[in-house]
């Protein structure tokens, strides 16, 4: 469980997220939606603290999450990138198996063994050894998610993660999020995929000029929104 | 003859670039911490020896630091002023080098630091397996070049009584009077460095570059 108390981010003059109180429960997928530069990905970066706040405290299981044990809980929250980020100095299989080996610790061949069921689940297992720069873009997103995944996770954070994707790549992605949030893994989703979001999340969140402004279940928020701002946003989008 | 300088200027070359890079990503790392104690010191370092012609630097360290020895009453001599030269050029390349490996270090997407950070790796690691990797790619050509231009600043070192090419040429012209060979023999000898070197350098480049 994640819990946000009134977080706060400052980059200096620009207040980006102006006390924002959430709490994300296990199992929960959550989705996040709003107008560029309303604070979405701010906050999902002050989750894991890829971006120090300015205020506010952060709980995973009841702990504060706090810059001394910051790499302990990143381990157990995955990440996904809008530009994937993936290494590509490495194999596909190394991307996925450099953490697991390095970090945790785990011998080369048991992470290979997860690392190749965590592709093949990704429907990637026959590119295991090729680098990066030959996969496509969906390829490759789907390569960060397996990457993330290999640390046994308890949240996956995905910061548009097919805002960079050709329109046909869309839906790979799109596809292998589905399955996991079939499987039960907290989610959280910064996205500009509605139909997604309606389809696949428990709970949305509105976020505009740095407040979470309406949140609900997405056949409300997306069907009967109250908030003037949602009914803006939602008639340009949608 | 010109040519027997050869084993010097390569050898003295070789070694103060290994130095060089030694010190440089030291010095680099150093330069781009936040901890003033360590990025101070690396800052004034590289603009001192960047701000200074190399065969001063090369005089201090042959003849200076000697004579500042033997004042404190000490008993000092270079046992072979082979010693200083190598240093003189390791230190004066690891300046040199560390604004190089900063470059490529900042060259490396910031998006490959927050994945590895977001995998739970702690900075020096990430900076190990994800970023020094990739910015040796970037870095390499530069460094090439780098050798190339040591090599050629290797010709000051004659001046503090190495013999390399440039010095074996003047010796011979002082013995035979045959000034306009012995200088041309020369400038041919580091010819026969630099022209391969740099085609090397160039060919690794096209190399990086397909990949």
């Amino acid at each position: 469980m994640i819990e946000v108390k009134n977080l706060e981010k400052s980059f200096g003059d620009l207040h980006v997220l102006k006390g924002i109180t959430e709490t994300i429960e296990d199992n929960q997928v959550v989705c996040v939606i709003g107008p560029s530069g309303s604070g979405k990905s701010t906050f999902l970066r002050c989750i894991n603290r890829l971006e120090v706040p300015t205020g506010g405290t952060v709980f995973l299981d009841g702990e504060e999450i706090k810059a001394e044990c910051i790499n302990k809980v990143r381990e157990k929250m995955g990440m996904v990138f809008q530009n994937f980020n993936l290494f590509p100095h490495m194999s596909v299989l190394n991307n996925v198996t450099v953490a697991p080996i390095k970090v945790k610790k785990i011998p080369k061949e048991q992470a290979e063994k997860e690392a190749m069921a965590l592709l093949r689940k990704v429907g990637l297992e026959e590119k295991a050894h090729v680098l990066p720069s030959s996969l496509s873009g969906g390829q490759k997103q789907r390569v960060a998610i397996a990457r993330a995944l290999a640390m046994n996770p308890e949240v996956m954070l995905f910061d548009e993660p097919t805002s960079a994707l050709d329109p046909e790549m869309v839906g790979e992605v799109l596809e292998v999020m589905r399955k996991l949030a079939d499987e039960g893994m907290t989610m959280i989703i910064v996205t500009h995929e509605m139909g997604f979001a309606r389809e696949v999340a428990d709970h949305v969140l509105f976020m505009d000029e740095g407040v979470i402004v309406e949140q609900g279940a997405p056949e409300e928020l997306f069907g009967n929104p109250q908030n003037p701002r949602t009914q803006a946003f939602l008639s340009m989008v949608l | 003859m010109a040519i027997k300088g050869i084993p010097a200027t390569v050898g003295v070359s070789l070694i103060a670039v290994a130095l060089g890079i030694i010190l440089g990503l030291g010095l680099a790392l150093m330069k781009m911490s936040k901890h003033k104690l360590l990025k101070i010191p690396a800052t004034v370092y590289i603009e001192i020896v960047r701000g200074t012609p190399m065969i001063v630097q090369a005089l201090i360290m042959a003849y200076g630091v000697p004579y500042l020895i033997q004042n404190q009453g000490a008993e000092f001599r270079w046992p072979d002023l082979v010693i200083p030269a190598i240093m003189v050029c390791g230190l004066n390349s690891a300046a040199y080098v560390a604004e190089i490996i900063r470059a490529g270090l900042q060259a490396v997407d910031s998006g490959q630091m927050e994945a590895a950070r977001s995998l739970g790796m702690p900075h020096a690691m990430a900076m190990r397996l994800i970023i020094i990797p990739q910015a040796f790619r970037i870095i390499l050509p530069s460094l090439g070049n780098e050798f190339v231009s040591l090599i050629k600043e290797t010709a000051i070192l004659s001046y503090v009584g190495v013999v390399e090419i440039l010095r074996r040429a003047a010796l011979w012209n002082a013995s035979e009077f045959e000034t306009f060979p012995a200088y041309i023999g020369a400038a041919v000898c580091y010819l026969m460095l630099t022209i391969p070197l740099s085609k090397l350098v160039a060919y690794v480049e096209r190399r990086m570059a397909t990949k």
